[in-house]
């Protein structure tokens, strides 16, 4: 099964600290872990858990073996890394963080009278990157129209990533 | 068990209410979930759960003969006046 997977730069996990072995003219090799969803096994994304698990390099992951899905992640029993999603590149995540920042400003003006606290948080929290711009965008959206909005503005944030990135 | 207002993401509140748990491996698999997307976008509770590891690693390997006389004596002193209170 074909998955993605967010690393540091220096290819370790930001969760576990775990160094992967990266792709040099070839997969990288194949790690294996017992399953249990957020303690152990190989931890990945579905494309639509892109936005939860923003992070500095996207890799391309094999899955292998068990395979356990989870509410907004994979944990399999093998796992090697395939290719680095080149695309997802310092300009392409500044680009998405004020894709994000624009629509949060968008949120908050969509309705009166406007959520002048939630605004002034956008623009504050551009430094902090591309995954708290897009937790802000929902969670302004959930403030405005209930927890479903919340999940709509993520699956919105999947739609704009799967295209960019050209994934499937 | 901290009660978490939502289901979908959690609060810095709830990250510093909830962390003993997380590196004990006492949540349960949703609230890992959360905790770890909440620590994902918030450099804050990031750095937060980072000196926490450090310090729990820290602490974990002071002996009870590591800690000097002197200050074994005011701590004694300290909790014995915070019983009191």
């Amino acid at each position: 099964m074909i998955a993605y997977k967010f690393l540091r730069p220096d290819g370790t996990s930001p969760f576990t600290g775990f160094r992967w072995q990266l792709p040099n003219g070839g997969p990288g090799r194949w790690v294996d872990a017992p399953v249990e969803p957020c303690r152990s096994g190989i931890h990945a994304c579905r494309v639509s858990d892109l936005p939860f698990w923003i992070g500095r390099t996207l890799w391309e992951v094999e899955l292998d073996g068990e395979i356990v899905e989870h509410r907004s992640k994979l944990a399999a029993s093998r796992g090697r890394l395939l290719r680095q999603i080149e695309a997802w590149a310092d300009d392409l995540r500044d680009e998405y963080t004020r894709m994000c920042a624009n629509r949060a400003h968008e949120l908050v003006n969509s309705i009166s009278p406007p959520l002048t606290a939630w605004d002034a948080v956008v623009e504050p929290s551009i430094p902090e990157g591309p995954a708290l711009l897009g937790f802000v965008a929902a969670r302004i959206a959930e403030e405005i129209s209930g927890p479903e909005a919340y999940h709509e503005e993520r699956a919105r944030q999947t739609a704009w990533l799967t295209e960019r990135l050209e994934l499937d | 068990m901290t009660e978490l207002h939502s289901h979908d993401h959690i609060t810095c509140q709830e990250v510093v209410e909830l962390v003993t748990d997380y590196f004990e491996g006492a949540l349960p698999a949703d609230q890992a979930d959360l905790f770890e997307q909440h620590i994902n976008f918030c450099e804050g509770c990031d750095w937060y759960v980072d000196q926490m590891r450090t310090t729990v690693a820290a602490v974990g390997r002071v002996e009870e003969e590591d800690v000097p006389d002197e200050m074994r004596e005011r701590l004694l002193t300290a909790f014995r006046d915070w019983k009191r209170k």
